[in-house]
């Protein structure tokens, strides 16, 4: 178990950092791609097994060929430019604030007690108790979600179309 | 399985730094979008981590997980829908070009 974690925590770091070196958009979302699939890799690990699937589904199936459309539509798809043009005005605060936080955490993580925990080898949660609750005790933000992605829906389309309509 | 939950939680907390350096430090808008997306999924794997370890039973934090999921798919499409229309407007997806705003 431990090699599993090792391995799925090395292709998940690495899919991250080539996501956001990489020069070329199109190789950035297939790190990309290969991050969520570790991702989902952990999440079968730690036993969640159908939020995996939902990562997969969700994540590579939607997110992930939404990107690459969006990539195909605007221009500078293979990105020649150099190191100057990748990097944004004020880079090294970025990374300076990067580098600050991933340091607190370590120290707040290394220095807490409920971080020793080992886990308890309790019953799993079945997919069915998942979707009772999803729809008994979670009810009123589940239907709150479903409004929230309608509204997202119509405006992505809005925000996307509002050249067309403009012009008319 | 023998891995500390402090593992995870370093796991996650770099991929957050990962996320974060590269939502800050990039230009391209498309980039930037990508890196709230590795913060994202580091936030919901640091839930699962405790889940597993502390309240494996109760499905509490499984169902925060798939909504957090499901914000994140809605964000992102008005994210890419953002960036369509910017090209639009500006023919380039380059964050440092957009001085509209500024005063």
């Amino acid at each position: 178990m431990e090699t599993t974690f090792w391995i799925l925590s090395a292709i998940t770091v690495l899919g991250a950092l080539f996501a956001i070196t990489l020069r070329n958009l199109v190789h950035c979302v297939l790190s990309l791609i290969l991050f969520f699939l570790g991702i989902a890799g952990h999440y079968f690990l730690l036993r969640a097994d159908f939020l995996g699937a939902v990562q997969i589904l969700i994540y590579i199936g939607a997110v992930a060929v939404l990107m690459l459309f969006a990539i195909m539509l605007t221009r500078h798809v293979t990105g020649d430019e150099g190191p100057r043009e990748v990097l944004g005005g004020k880079w090294w605060a970025g990374m300076g604030t990067a580098i600050i936080i991933a340091g607190l955490l370590w120290a707040v993580i290394r220095k807490d007690q409920l971080a020793q925990l080992l886990p308890t080898g309790a019953a799993q949660t079945s997919v069915a108790a998942i979707g009772k609750a999803l729809v008994a005790d979670w009810v009123v933000p589940f239907e709150a979600m479903a409004v929230l992605l309608t509204a997202a829906l119509i405006g992505a389309v809005v925000i996307a179309l509002e050249e067309v309509i403009r012009r008319r | 399985m023998n891995v500390p939950l402090s593992d995870y939680l370093m796991l996650s907390a770099f991929l957050f730094a990962i996320g974060l350096c590269g939502a800050l430090s990039r230009k391209n808008a498309i980039v930037v979008l990508i890196g709230i997306e590795i913060m994202f999924n580091a936030g919901i794997l640091n839930l699962i981590a405790f889940w597993h370890y502390r309240y494996f039973v109760a499905p509490t934090a499984y169902i925060f997980a798939i909504f957090a999921i499901s914000i994140a798919a809605a964000e992102s499409a008005i994210g890419l829908a953002l960036v369509i229309a910017v090209y639009r407007f500006y023919k380039s997806v380059t964050l440092d070009e957009m001085t509209s705003l500024k005063g």
